[in-house]
């Protein structure tokens, strides 16, 4: 386990988004979409992100690849802090100096983690303003080899390619504008990519009206592909497809991620899609992340109640099949205003009056098991 | 089964005049509803689940027409004879339907209480206090909090589930002999979809009414339905009571859908693919609907529309070849257990 690379390492991001209220659109109040969530993706594996709507489990996809940016928190990607990379100089300093400098001028090296380290030996050699121009030197270039790393597929295979350009613009363009390839060798390369995917090479010079939307989703992981990416976030990548598509789509990126050594994390709210295709799997509930477990622990011996009953919730194609079903009362509450304690608390079967007082942080129960609530295992 | 079926649905032919030709959404379908039974409809787009539904509400678009010679007969009478206005009296009274997506089916502008009010007052003699009071008492039972308070609030007022049970509450009223369910969980979250089937599995145990089921998730069929008839290019592939047909399918296409289903409550090594994408309707094959995505189709099927066939009692296939995918399941299962 040991010897598996940590690809990306999220450290307590947060994302709010502001409500803006009345004629100077003044802001009222915030959506904690993230707040505070850690994990780590490790080389070549499948990480499922599940929840159920309003959880903030897009946001944390969006956020990890500077969709938007993220309120605080850090993340790392391939062991480089990535994120200052999309901020403008004067804020990427400001966020260099209060995450490292302080601490380096404060802290004793000894206990400092292994990025911080690398942070350190650097800020030891060029000195302060040296540290700075040295990070701060190339960000478009770290920008570009950012987006070269991380690419995303959507969900609404509709919406998410332009209907008045042909697929060979639409898979192209970003790969050329990154000089992955170069524009001489557009034809070639669109065509490998397409037929990769399953579709026809010669219909790149179609619009993507003249596709259905299987195909249309695969011309959007041939965009993703084309780009030479280390990880792919495929954000709800089947939930529009008929069943039958869906199960040709799940198997095509089955089938990359071996042929490319290729990283996904994946969200959806489909826990079963989730348990076909993931190594690990992490589920969130309003903003937060309740469990985090290699899949058969997490299938096997679930230990958050939230998890239990979503389990339970999802319908299995088998009338003589017998389970258990636990049905949650109420609805998810408005991130806006989250319970206290634990967010759970008001829905949960076997809730305590500690559970509404304090809130539980993300423990390691077992080796690689992670469970936020005071109670783990307690719902039977 | 000697019970008389509710409602019967004999050769329904619907069809749609667009622009590009004619599209023949629905396309010979038959089956009964008994009463008080589950009857799921499952089938992917395109398969004419959602236009079969309407077409016995009689509550097509302009465009569409339901063929001569299709009958929908309910207690005996056939619907599609019925003058509009003898329709608007079992539409909402005998039959109620529910829709995908409530937010829609709501209208805006008024409470939820004045639209529960209606359903009641137009087909009830009763006054407009009771009404209310039969509207409050409504919501209380499908578990709405606070249903005094409620009843004067707007849909938009309402979260998805919440409205989902307004909608049924609506629905159910006046007591209905048959409800029509369109996918009535599908824009809901799946702990929302548990409390909403809950709701209507404990509302028909107690008024004893039918439900159509209409659903393209597999898993919710499984759980709530009694019989199935699944649908494909507008016609009916196989019907069968629900513990036959996920153990013993009979159909090429029952079997791929099943198959290529991820599941929680077995591991899979692989998930089947059914290759090829679903039809266009305005350009389906011609023979069976579903030959240009089956491994056992050969000239005949590409020929002519197979017939349903009594594969077992009460168990209905169309399909010339039901037998191989019987040796098919029977590989299968030899390859599980070995």
């Amino acid at each position: 386990m040991s010897e598996k690379k940590v690809l990306v390492r999220v450290e307590n991001l947060v994302k709010y988004f502001p409500i803006r209220a009345g004629v100077f659109k003044r802001i009222v109040a915030w959506v904690r979409a993230v707040d505070d969530v850690s994990f780590d993706i490790y080389e070549g594996e499948t990480v499922g992100l599940v929840g159920e709507s309003g959880c903030g489990k897009t946001t944390v996809g969006m956020t990890l690849l500077r969709l938007y940016e993220p309120t605080s928190g850090r993340i790392i990607v391939d062991n480089e802090d990535t994120t200052y990379y999309f901020m403008p100089k004067i804020k990427a300093k400001k966020y260099l100096k209060n995450t490292y400098i302080k601490k380096f001028k404060n802290e004793d090296p000894e206990t400092f983690t292994f990025i911080d380290k690398k942070y350190y030996d650097l800020y030891k050699e060029l000195g302060e303003s040296g540290f700075y121009s040295k990070l701060l030197s190339d960000l478009p270039e770290k920008r570009s080899e950012f987006r070269k790393t991380m690419q995303i597929v959507f969900q609404d295979p509709y919406s998410s390619l332009n209907p008045r350009i042909r697929i060979k613009t639409i898979v192209s363009e970003g790969p050329v504008l990154h000089k992955v390839i170069k524009k001489s060798e557009v034809i070639e390369k669109v065509k490998a990519a397409l037929e990769e995917v399953g579709i026809h090479g010669d219909h790149m010079y179609r619009f993507p009206h003249q596709f259905s939307g299987g195909q249309r989703q695969r011309i959007g992981i041939a965009r993703a592909l084309l780009m030479n990416p280390k990880l792919i976030v495929a954000d709800e990548a089947v939930a529009a497809l008929d069943v039958s598509i869906r199960s040709q789509v799940i198997n095509l990126m089955l089938d990359l991620q071996e042929k490319h050594n290729l990283t996904y994390l994946f969200i959806s709210h489909d826990l079963s899609v989730i348990k076909y295709i993931s190594d690990r799997v992490i589920v969130m509930y309003l903003g937060k992340i309740v469990e985090n477990a290699p899949k058969k622990v997490l299938f096997d011996d679930p230990l958050h109640p939230y998890t239990k009953a979503l389990m339970s919730a999802i319908p299995v194609p088998n009338p003589d099949y017998k389970k258990k079903r636990i049905i949650l009362t109420g609805d998810v509450p408005s991130p806006v205003n989250p319970p206290t304690g634990c967010r759970f608390h008001p829905r949960c079967p076997v809730a305590k009056e500690i559970c509404s007082k304090e809130e539980p942080q993300l423990r390691e129960i077992q080796p690689g098991h992670f469970v936020a609530c005071h109670f783990p295992g307690s719902l039977k | 089964m000697e019970k008389k079926p509710l409602l019967e649905v004999k050769n329904l032919k619907t069809y749609f005049y667009t622009e590009d030709g004619i599209v023949k959404a629905v396309d010979g379908v038959d089956f009964e509803v008994y009463p008080g039974e589950t009857l799921g409809i499952v089938g992917e787009s395109g398969s004419g689940k959602s236009v079969t539904s309407l077409s016995i509400m009689r509550l097509l678009d302009p465009n569409g027409e339901i063929v001569e010679g299709s009958e929908i007969i309910f207690e005996g009478k056939n619907l599609l004879e019925l003058s509009e206005d003898e329709m608007r009296k079992i539409r909402g009274n005998d039959i109620a339907m529910i829709f995908q997506e409530p937010m829609v089916a709501l209208n805006p502008v008024f409470t939820i209480g004045e639209q529960i009010m209606e359903a009641i007052l137009l087909h009830q003699d009763v006054s407009k206090s009771e009404a209310r009071k039969m509207a409050i008492e409504m919501l209380k039972k499908v578990g709405i909090p606070e249903p005094e308070k409620r009843v004067d609030e707007y849909p938009h007022e309402l979260s998805g589930g919440m409205r989902q049970r307004a909608m049924i509450a609506m629905a159910l009223s006046c007591r209905p002999k048959l409800l029509i369910a369109d996918e009535p969980t599908t824009a809901l979250d799946v702990t929302i979809q548990a409390q909403i089937l809950e709701l209507m599995r404990e509302l028909q145990k107690e008024y004893g009414m039918a439900i159509i089921l209409i659903t393209h998730d597999v898993g919710v069929i499984a759980e709530n339905a009694d019989r199935v008839v699944v649908m494909y290019g507008g016609m009916v592939m196989e019907t069968a009571n629900v513990h036959e047909l996920f153990k013993e399918m009979r159909h090429p296409y029952t079997w791929g859908l099943l198959n290529s289903l991820p599941r929680l409550d077995i591991e899979q090594e692989r998930l089947y693919n059914i290759p090829g994408i679903v039809p266009d309707p305005l350009h389906f094959p011609p023979g069976c609907r579903f030959n240009t995505r089956c491994e056992f189709a050969d000239e005949k099927c590409r020929k002519e529309i197979p017939p349903l066939y009594e594969v077992n009692k009460d168990h209905f296939s169309r399909c010339f070849y039901y037998q191989k995918v019987e040796e098919a399941q029977k590989l299968k299962k030899a390859g599980e257990s070995a």
